[in-house]
């Protein structure tokens, strides 16, 4: 009997579907995006799918695995209820004054985005926790209840509370809590020391505040998502990806939207994870470009490197600083403004700039033919011949290759060269604006990058990898199966599992053992009990703990993992080794007799590895060219020979010059490259001499 | 070369200066470094010009580094062999105070030099009075290292990293900062041959010039545009200690050559305290306002400020000379743009901003924990509210012309027995007009001690408030009580148990009259 599993996940313009049989066999489908309500399309999506597989939703009994982007347009849009923020007396300003950094040092007209929740619904009460936990006032609970007539006037929904040293000792927002619920047990109550328990007042604050503003949204959305599936009689309730490449259960997420942002990518980040231990490669970097925006991942270890910071909506010219901050477990992954529709121009030093302004999908590039007049990165790889005017998205979309010439020669007079030289230029370009975007990466993480395989996904990712990849001097360019889904395929096969974090600021060489073990002994509470919420049998969860630590002085930390549990051993000494060599990794020294630091204790459970393994193509069948097109990217290479990936078989090699062509992207493989289909599917290319 | 090689090369010059500086920036011991990025990085061809600058750090570092460039690629002419690495902290030759110190790597290629990596960043400590403006003179102010091989031939100068190790009361620190720096200065230079020996060059000569002469060309385009003239604007404001320094900045436009030329005559003489400002340094925070205002979003280096030139007389405030203290020079620095933007405020009032609070405040805390245990703070700051734009209002808590974090509450109180009453912000003391000025904040704090402790703060704009512009309102004057009492002390304060300090930072200047 073949047991099915199901994985959605929603992004910005599509809603891929991912069904896979136990037996191996895989059947997927996308639709639009539906923002009205993302759940219409949800269930679209899954209709398709089933539709296609000739299959009933009871058909699916295994898990069913959702990825969205629900809680990023909610602060996007901002069109969130009223939210109110509950601080300390002294601190109602905490939001606005931000960290004070002036983020664009050359810019006096930078611009700061008004706070998520405005001054007039902070309120202040009279309590204070010192920085070692003790409560010097503890909370009046008249205090507190004086604060609902206001919150009642202004209409608000959701109630973040984030008190000074609260990751030391939550009990006075417990107490803040505790009057709240008993008095207006409608509200939603997001506490710092729940959602983000970590040292530093403003991006805790910030983090709780987003956790508080967007739980009214995504809770009824995620009670939707379970009594649809319910009523189309799926067996299993609902598992939601969060940023951390976690797995967890549908109403443990709804508690923390905060940690659902970025699902979709991390998703993505995990499928590449999940490649890598299928081609028995330990180090890799996944890149994935599609219309807007490139995202690069490291994997180490056969999975994503983690960091406990991320930023959300960046809101002046994309700069670093200017979104708002999440102090949450997160996959690290750098994001540039470079993608197909990001637009060419030349600036006041007559050069070539490529994006980061893109022209989106309205009017979307020249090619399109929906208005768009000035040339852009597909627009440059449809004049080189990359693309196929008329089987642009198998067909279903032609691509007007007149207005795209017209948008580049404008481009190539301003510049005074040739149309040919222009779109090699933009090309060129392209690839090195994110080579050099994923070397800053990697260098600011201590990776040596050279040598690390590429795994290329995104509608426009294979189009452009190996050119990236021939500047970072990767050993191989790795095209998987159904590139364009690949982010629900990654949600299907990641186990479930939740990371957990807690500031506990102390000397590693004079640790309060007791009151660590007590911390880590409520992490894994927290965490064995959501996962047995998740369906994970109770003997199949795996712990490990880890810890954020730096040497005194110092103020960025480094994280590591343990393979063996040291704080039930005490052993501090194992911490130590542990810390060191991760540091000399990343910066090549230690500094000597610098005492070292405990920041902050973090443990990830995880529930049984799923073995299934997706089929490769069936046959070892010979797929012939289907034409062939001259590119001027190669003017002495002679014609590029031109494929469809379904026609290829197993154990194929092609050497470049060579196209691929899927549905939804192409394979570039340029001269001097050669490529073999694997048994997975996965398409490898490398540099042949 | 075409739009599209250069661009390719250029970008690429910058990735590897700006990855250097974020890995400096992550490992650094200096807080300062870490929080406020206090640090430059910059890539000088063969002649010493700077030819790309990293994405991030200080004016203040960055454009001084160009000049420490070129002053120590003349001194080293021809005496430099393959692992050799220089350095200095010489106050007149780079950054302006002794804890800046800057360290150039030759980049050897085979036994040929084709660049240099430099770097400069604030260290932890240099000996001497440690951080404060109370030096009577320079020597007082910490250990002078003037330019000399910190590295021959790839071996450590053994003699100059003991005299270091004996002067600076963290050594370990220093140097764990200065192998920062070295280690990314060579790291740059492994990256720039392989740029080289992948683009087919054999040097970066050509590519220098054509960076150099294209952003000198477009800056003297963009000064082309504006009117010529001369205008004039003056900022006056008080220091710790509650002398009024006043600076004058005659800024001169030629259209036609291109150039703009900024005169601080008539500016205020040496102060006794240690704020006075090297030549280096004001010409750095000139060039920043000039290009912020003018053309922001193109590249720093050699080219884009070889067209304009700052002139200041010889022994004022901001032309420092020997042997005058130096070591707070920030005090004064930070304020440096401003006649400048009252001037230019006349020619382009839409790209200018009214007055801000200038200088950070800073303190610095020493004293003793309930078990008896000495602890000194590092050094901690709060901005006041920067001025108003045209069309925007002013940010509050946010400072111009540096772009300094704030240290959070939570990570003081956790290092020392410290406690916050408050920080908010200052509401209304952000000047008023068509668009208001930022506003400051108020930061109150007590320790929780039985011993006296020492107070080391640094406020400024104690009397007067920032000027607005246009009939814009000036922004509130910063107030610094002690107990209630205010305060204007330029020194370390003695302070008792229960003393309770309250800092109100000044509010930006409006713009425009209501």
């Amino acid at each position: 009997m073949v047991s099915y599993s199901l994985a959605v996940d929603i992004g910005g313009t599509f809603t891929d579907a991912v069904l896979r049989g136990s037996d191996g066999s895989l059947v997927v489908d996308k639709t639009l995006t539906t923002h009205h309500d993302l759940l219409e399309g949800f269930f679209r999506s899954v209709d398709l799918t089933l539709a296609k597989a000739g299959l009933g939703a009871p058909a699916i009994d295994g898990v069913v695995v959702h990825a969205t982007t629900v809680v990023t347009n909610a602060l996007i849009e901002r069109k969130g209820p009223p939210t109110a923020l509950i601080t300390t007396r002294g601190f109602r300003d905490v939001l606005p004054i931000r960290n004070e950094h002036r983020y664009e040092m050359y810019d006096p007209q930078i611009e700061f985005a008004p706070p998520l929740i405005p001054r007039e619904l902070t309120f202040e009460i009279d309590e204070r926790v010192l920085a070692d936990g003790e409560v010097l006032k503890d909370v009046e609970p008249a205090q507190v209840e004086a604060l609902i007539p206001a919150l009642r006037a202004a209409n608000v929904a959701s109630v973040a509370i984030c008190l000074i040293n609260a990751y030391r000792n939550g009990a006075n927002e417990q107490r803040v809590a505790e009057v709240l619920r008993a008095k207006a047990p409608d509200l939603y109550l997001s506490l710092s020391s729940g959602v983000a328990p970590q040292i530093r007042e403003y991006p805790r604050a910030s983090t709780t505040a987003i956790n508080a503003y967007t739980t009214p949204i995504t809770e009824p959305y995620l009670r939707g998502l379970a009594s649809g599936l319910s009523k189309a009689q799926v067996a299993n309730r609902p598992l939601i990806m969060l940023s951390s490449g976690g797995v967890i259960g549908a109403e443990v997420a709804g508690r923390n939207p905060v940690r659902m942002i970025e699902s979709g990518p991390a998703a993505g980040a995990l499928a590449a994870a999940y490649f890598a231990e299928r081609l028995g490669l330990d180090r890799l970097m996944s890149f994935d470009m599609g219309g807007t925006t490139a995202k690069a991942c490291l994997i180490e270890g056969r999975k994503p490197l983690v960091t406990g910071m991320l930023e959300v909506d960046r809101k002046y010219r994309f700069c670093e600083g200017s979104g708002m901050p999440l102090t949450i477990p997160s996959i690290d992954m750098i994001e540039i403004g470079a993608g197909g529709g990001s637009i060419a121009y030349v600036d006041d030093l007559g050069l070539l700039k490529v994006g980061p302004e893109s022209a989106g999908s309205e009017p979307g590039p020249a090619c399109y033919g929906r208005g768009g007049m000035r040339p852009t990165v597909t627009d440059a790889d449809l004049l080189l011949g990359l693309l196929d005017a008329d089987n642009f998205l198998g067909g279903d979309m032609p691509l007007d290759e007149r207005a795209a010439e017209r948008a580049m020669d404008v481009l190539a007079a301003e510049l005074g060269v040739s149309r040919d030289a222009a779109t090699s230029g933009i090309y060129r370009i392209v690839a090195e604006a994110m080579a050099g975007a994923a070397r800053a990466h990697a260098t600011d993480r201590g990776v040596d990058h050279r040598g690390l395989p590429l795994l290329a996904f995104g509608g426009a990712g294979p189009v452009h990898a190996c050119a990236v990849g021939e500047l970072l001097q990767s050993a191989a360019v790795i095209f998987p199966p159904r590139a364009s889904v690949l982010s629900a395929f990654g949600a299907l096969v990641t186990p479930v599992r939740l990371d957990l974090v807690r500031s506990a600021l102390g000397r590693l060489d004079g640790l309060d053992w007791d009151e660590v073990r007590r911390l880590v002994a409520e992490m894994t509470d927290e965490a064995t009990a959501a996962l047995s919420e998740a369906g994970s049998p109770a003997g199949g969860v795996r712990l490990k703990v880890g810890a954020d630590l730096r040497y005194a002085g110092q103020q960025n930390e480094v994280g590591v993992t343990f393979e063996d549990d040291p704080v039930s051993a005490r052993d501090a000494e194992a911490i130590r080794r542990v810390f060191e060599d991760a540091y000399f990794a990343q910066y090549g020294v230690n500094p000597s007799h610098v005492p070292i630091e405990v920041v902050s204790w973090r443990l990830t459970a995880e529930g049984p590895e799923d073995r299934v393994h997706a089929a490769g193509p069936s046959g070892a069948g010979e797929g012939r060219p289907i034409r062939e097109v001259a590119v001027p990217l190669w003017p002495t290479a002679g014609p590029a020979k031109v494929f469809a990936r379904p026609s290829l078989g197993r154990g194929q090699r092609l050497e470049g010059p060579a196209l691929v062509e899927e549905r939804e992207t192409t394979i570039v493989l340029p001269p001097g490259w050669s490529a073999t289909v694997d048994d997975a599917g996965c398409i490898t290319a490398k540099r042949s001499a | 070369m075409d739009g599209i090689e250069l661009e390719i090369l250029w970008s690429n010059l910058i990735g590897i200066v700006s990855e250097q500086a974020k890995a400096l920036q992550r490992i650094a011991f200096s807080p300062i470094v870490r929080e406020a990025g206090d640090l430059a990085s910059g890539l000088f061809d063969a002649r010493g010009r700077m030819v790309a600058q990293a994405n991030t750090g200080t004016p203040g570092h960055i454009n001084s580094l160009a000049a420490a460039g070129l002053r120590l690629a003349e001194i080293f002419h021809n005496r430099l062999v393959p692992g050799d690495i220089v350095i200095t902290n010489d106050p007149w030759m780079s950054a302006g105070h002794f804890f800046d110190i800057t360290v150039l790597c030759p980049i050897f290629w085979d036994e040929r030099l084709i660049g240099y990596i430099g770097s400069t960043i604030h260290h932890t400590d240099i000996g001497g009075y440690g951080i404060g403006a109370g030096a009577r003179d320079v020597h007082e102010e910490g250990l002078w290292i003037p330019p000399l091989k910190l590295y021959e031939a790839g071996e450590p100068n053994q003699t100059l990293h003991d005299i270091i190790r004996s002067n600076v009361r963290t050594p370990d620190h220093v140097f764990g900062d200065l192998a920062a720096q070295v280690s990314s200065g060579r790291a740059g230079g492994e990256r720039l041959i392989a740029l080289c020996k992948r683009q087919g060059l054999a040097d970066i000569e050509a590519l220098a010039d054509e960076i150099i002469g294209r952003s000198e060309a477009a800056t003297r385009k963009a000064i082309r545009t504006l009117p010529s003239g001369t205008w004039r604007g003056e900022s006056r404001f008080d220091v710790p200690g509650g002398d009024i320094i006043t600076l004058k900045a005659a800024v001169t436009i030629d259209a036609d050559a291109g150039e703009i030329t900024i005169d601080f005559d008539g500016s205020s003489g040496a102060s006794p305290m240690g704020i006075n400002v090297v030549m280096n340094y004001t010409h750095a925070y000139s060039t920043f306002a000039v290009r912020s205002c003018l053309n922001p979003e193109q590249p720093n280096n050699h080219g884009s400020l070889a067209p304009i030139k700052v002139k200041a007389p010889k022994g004022s405030i901001v032309n420092a000379q020997y042997p005058v203290s130096v070591n707070a020079r920030h005090v004064v620095g930070m304020f440096v743009p401003m006649p400048i933007l009252k001037a230019l405020h006349q020619v382009i009032p839409d790209r200018v901003l009214a007055e801000g609070s200038g200088a950070v405040w800073t303190v610095q805390i020493q004293g003793k924990r309930e078990t008896g245990e000495a602890f000194t703070s590092s050094m901690f700051n709060y901005s006041g509210g920067m001025g108003a734009r045209l069309t925007k209002p002013g940010p509050s808590a946010t400072c111009y012309p540096t772009g300094v974090a704030a240290v959070p509450v939570e990570i003081l109180e956790a290092a020392m027995p410290i406690v916050f009453d408050r920080r908010e912000l200052r509401l209304g003391s952000g000047g008023k007009g068509r668009t208001p000025g930022g506003d400051g904040q108020v930061i109150g704090f007590h320790m929780r001690t039985s011993e006296p402790w020492l107070l080391n703060a640094v406020p400024s704009r104690l009397d007067r408030g920032p000027d607005g512009l246009d009939g814009g309102a000036a922004g509130a004057p910063g107030r610094f009580l002690v107990n209630g009492k205010p305060m204007s002390e330029g020194k370390k304060m003695m302070m008792q148990p229960g003393d309770v300090v309250v800092l109100e930072t000044p509010g930006g200047g409006g713009y425009g009259a209501l």
